[in-house]
């Protein structure tokens, strides 16, 4: 779909995180995972190895592990605007996974749609901003043309 | 009614199978259907094919939703995956803060949860001493960080705008310490999920106490000056982008600012029309010029003449009390706590 029929928002962060001090966005991480299935390999190879290293160096995330009897791995991540991300991660091995994770972390909750512009600023203009009576001579006629005077 | 009908099929098929060994279920090349054989005398089918009772059912719990409305919500404490003590933890590092979990548990323990468990154990008919709810609530804590929140903010305030008088201050901490704010603030912090309450979602007024007990919370664990910082923090970005006068309803504004100048001995100002255009559109502009002494104080512009000079008068007051939008941002930085000792840098050289 074009860009005017699909969703889009400002650059913005959620309650001006990083101007007092930076708070991580990812409240909670639910992995679901099955003990026996193939496509949960990388999931529980992680959950040996990495998820332990994972939730020490996030102390302000809560990991939730839960085998299940499923075919489709899945973690939930949710965050503190509210709004829930669910990744599927049937057959990726245990990097990938970290990997993943590291970029859930990072994220502001936001959701993942088009922004439409690149920058925000809430102190747009420091001299004032343009109007058309700028920089004229004050005069309360009709607009026209200024007078150039000669050189 | 719709459900039963195209079952009867298969539950005939499937009896069929119970004599049989290894033998497939007969309507497996005809009718697509599988079996799951559970054990030896029971098995589950399932039909693979189109679904003929699935449009009609989907129409029936689309209606009922459109009757009844959507269900009501949960709160996350008794959805899946929900571990108290580690939440309370995960909410303290958080915020980069030191909380004693105690005191952090019971603030967020509202007096309406504790009547509402009350009641529920009363109607459970067990016996009142063996089930007492051994907590206590949050009202205490949150008085005391309410009123450490008013009287912090206003230091604060009058410490980042020096000039701004008392009115101004006080309407400016009114609006960061209101309901709105504050609640706004709580639910993305996640304290919305932590707070226990008798109604989900939390009720805006409930959320404003269970913040002001955590800051509370924080006061006994961490002390006055963390506090500080804490509030500076979070309520200080507040006021990014705010205008003065959205927080501070002042009715008269060219009144108050013959008051201020007339303490500051300045000669009272003057409107003069500067601008005009449009005057017989619909749409007219006219921008008024505060003068006092023949020097241009302030301009503002309006729709009527009015409401031009109103408005002059608004940006001059602003720019007396250096609240205008290119004014320097307000200092978040993080206390300098470390200070750097003389052996290294001797032994840097």
């Amino acid at each position: 779909m074009t860009s005017r029929g699909t969703a889009s928002r400002f650059l913005k962060s959620v309650l001006q995180n990083g101007v007092g001090r930076y708070v991580c966005q990812l409240k909670r991480v639910s992995i679901r995972f099955s003990k026996k299935g193939q496509s949960s390999l990388g999931v529980r190879e992680f959950i040996e190895e990495g998820v332990v290293d994972y939730a020490k160096s996030n102390p302000s995330t809560v990991v939730y592990v839960s085998p299940q009897p499923c075919r489709v791995p899945k973690i939930v991540a949710e965050y503190l605007n509210g709004n829930v991300r669910e990744e599927i991660v049937t057959g990726k091995t245990s990097p990938q996974i970290s990997e993943l994770l590291t970029k859930l972390t990072d994220q502001s909750g936001l959701d993942i749609i088009r922004i439409r512009k690149p920058f925000h600023t809430d102190s747009p203009s420091i001299q004032g901003q343009w109007h058309p009576f700028t920089n004229r001579p004050p005069s309360v006629g009709p607009i026209g043309p200024q007078k150039q005077h000669a050189e | 009614m719709f459900l039963v009908g195209p079952f009867t099929r298969l539950h005939a098929v499937s009896v069929a199978n119970m004599a049989s060994g290894y033998i497939l279920n007969r309507g497996v090349l005809t009718l697509g259907i599988h079996c799951q054989r559970v054990c030896r005398n029971v098995s589950l089918s399932q039909v693979r094919e189109k679904k003929r009772w699935m449009k009609a059912y989907t129409y029936l719990m689309a209606k009922k939703l459109k009757l009844e409305g959507p269900p009501p919500p949960n709160p996350r404490s008794q959805q899946p995956h929900w571990d108290h003590h580690a939440e309370v933890q995960a909410f303290s590092s958080r915020l980069h803060e030191n909380f004693s979990l105690e005191v952090l548990k019971t603030a967020f323990i509202n007096p309406c949860y504790l009547q509402a468990e009350h009641k529920r154990r009363q109607g459970l008919g067990v016996g009142a001493e063996s089930t007492a709810l051994a907590l206590e609530d949050n009202v205490q804590l949150s008085e005391k960080g309410a009123s450490f929140t008013r009287s912090f903010l206003t230091d604060w305030c009058r410490a980042s705008f020096p000039i701004l008088p008392s009115d101004g201050v006080e309407s400016v901490v009114r609006h960061l310490a209101s309901t709105g704010v504050v609640t706004y603030v709580a639910r993305n912090l996640g304290v919305g999920d932590l707070a226990m309450s008798a109604e989900c979602p939390v009720p805006d007024d409930v959320l404003h106490s269970t913040f002001m007990a955590v800051v509370g919370a924080l006061l006994e664990s961490s002390g006055a000056e963390k506090t500080g910082l804490f509030l500076r923090d979070f309520l200080g970005p507040q006021l990014i982008g705010k205008d003065l006068f959205d927080m501070w309803k002042v009715v008269n504004p060219m009144g108050l600012l013959v008051e201020e100048l007339t303490e500051r001995n300045v000669p009272l100002p003057e409107p003069r029309l500067i601008r005009a255009a449009g005057a017989s559109t619909v749409l007219p502009l006219y921008f008024v010029g505060l003068y006092s002494n023949q020097k241009l104080l302030a301009q503002g512009p309006g729709e009527t003449l009015a409401a031009a000079e109103e408005e002059a008068a608004r940006v001059a007051l602003r720019i007396l009390y250096g609240y205008t939008e290119n004014r320097r941002p307000l200092d978040f930085s993080p206390l300098q706590q470390h200070q750097q000792p003389l052996n290294q840098s001797i032994s840097s050289n």
